[in-house]
């Protein structure tokens, strides 16, 4: 009897320490389709093009100055470690809740300005309603704050908002969280390599 | 000290630096980060005070965008993170005051041209006491990791 506890003790633990418990799922984007479209402007359909994936995604404007910046250099650190330790099938994603301002072309130059390698990146962004949409589903909110007036009397307005990357799994659930301009490397490092198999 | 004029010298050969008497402000270790024309980026640095007196910075000015503004990233609740323009920044007697990511940045709206790894860019910063201070940054997509 007492061994039969300890083998259930352990079995528990065993659990425990496998994804489940470690990674609940936040929310799942798994049923839903929104249609975006990529730096090359081609159309695409989220989180269908994704699927079967590891994901590791961030949610960006480009006329950020800091913050945006800092999370995309994050995944360019995330990038070169997986390549570097050898773990396949991942892929980055950057999305962006500034459709009026981030076009495919925008995003495009975004991203060769800083010469990030696309063979697993890419970039997105879509219709205004569409992005609006699944900002909400995703959890990340994106209010205009702070503005400059240009000598032409054009106004610019920044985005105060939520600072992420997530991680998706292969059937497209959010199963974490990470502060993007801040993230730990190793951690989501660690937390991918409990994905991968 | 010596150490810091040293490390201040290609700037001021570069960058015409006033290095009188009144001009108590150095500048240390100006960079802009990596961003392409019609975006916008920051620029960062060390501001240091040797002088008994403190000095505000109120502006900044150049060439590279249409439009510069002295600027802070600054936390909200939830994870979210904002930016907004800040109107002096003081820099207490003997000390030091940094620009750096996730802080204050000089912000350069609206870039005229690209800024590529490598590039240099000339702004100027203006205070109340040291006046109009030149600076050469170069461009840049994270800080050295030392300074
Ligand atoms: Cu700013």
């Amino acid at each position: 009897m007492k061994k039969r506890i300890g083998l259930f003790f352990l079995l528990i633990i065993l659990l425990t320490i496998s994804c489940g418990d470690n990674f609940p799922v936040i929310e799942d984007l798994g049923n839903t389709d929104y249609r975006l479209v990529d730096q090359y402007a081609n159309e695409t359909v989220f989180p269908d093009n994704i699927k079967g994936k590891i994901v590791i995604a961030g949610y960006i404007f480009t006329n950020c100055p800091d913050i945006c910046p800092l999370t995309t250099n994050n995944m360019r650190l995330i990038q070169e470690r997986l390549k570097g330790e050898g773990i396949e099938g991942v892929q980055f994603i950057s999305i962006s809740f500034d459709p009026d301002n981030d076009s495919p072309e925008v995003l495009k130059k975004f991203a060769e300005i800083r010469n990030l390698d696309l063979s697993n990146w890419t970039f997105l962004t879509g219709e205004k309603p569409v992005v609006d949409e699944l900002m909400k589903h995703v959890g990340v909110l994106a209010v205009p704050g702070d503005s400059t007036v240009f000598p032409s009397g054009k106004v610019s307005y920044y985005y105060i908002h939520t600072d992420r990357i997530q991680l998706i799994d292969e059937e497209g659930k959010i199963r974490k969280n990470y502060p993007g301009s801040s993230i730990n490397i190793d951690e989501i490092v660690n937390d991918v390599k409990q994905f991968v198999r | 000290m010596r150490k810091l004029f040293v490390a201040l010298m290609p700037l001021i050969a570069v960058a015409g630096i006033n290095f009188g008497q009144q001009s108590a402000i150095k500048i240390n270790n100006p960079w802009i980060r990596i961003s392409a024309e019609g975006s916008n980026t920051a620029l960062f640095f060390e501001l240091v005070n040797n002088s008994d007196q403190p000095d505000t910075l109120f502006e900044a000015e150049s060439d590279l965008a249409e439009v510069v503004e002295v600027h802070e990233t600054y936390k909200r609740e939830n994870d979210m993170m904002g930016m907004r323009r800040v109107k002096f920044v003081v820099i207490p007697p003997k000390s030091v005051v940094i620009f750096k990511p996730r802080d204050l940045h000089v912000m350069l709206i609206k870039l005229k041209k690209d800024m590529k790894e490598n590039d240099k860019g000339v702004a100027i910063l203006i205070f109340k006491n040291a006046g109009r201070i030149k600076l050469e940054a170069v461009v840049r997509n994270m800080p050295r990791m030392n300074n």
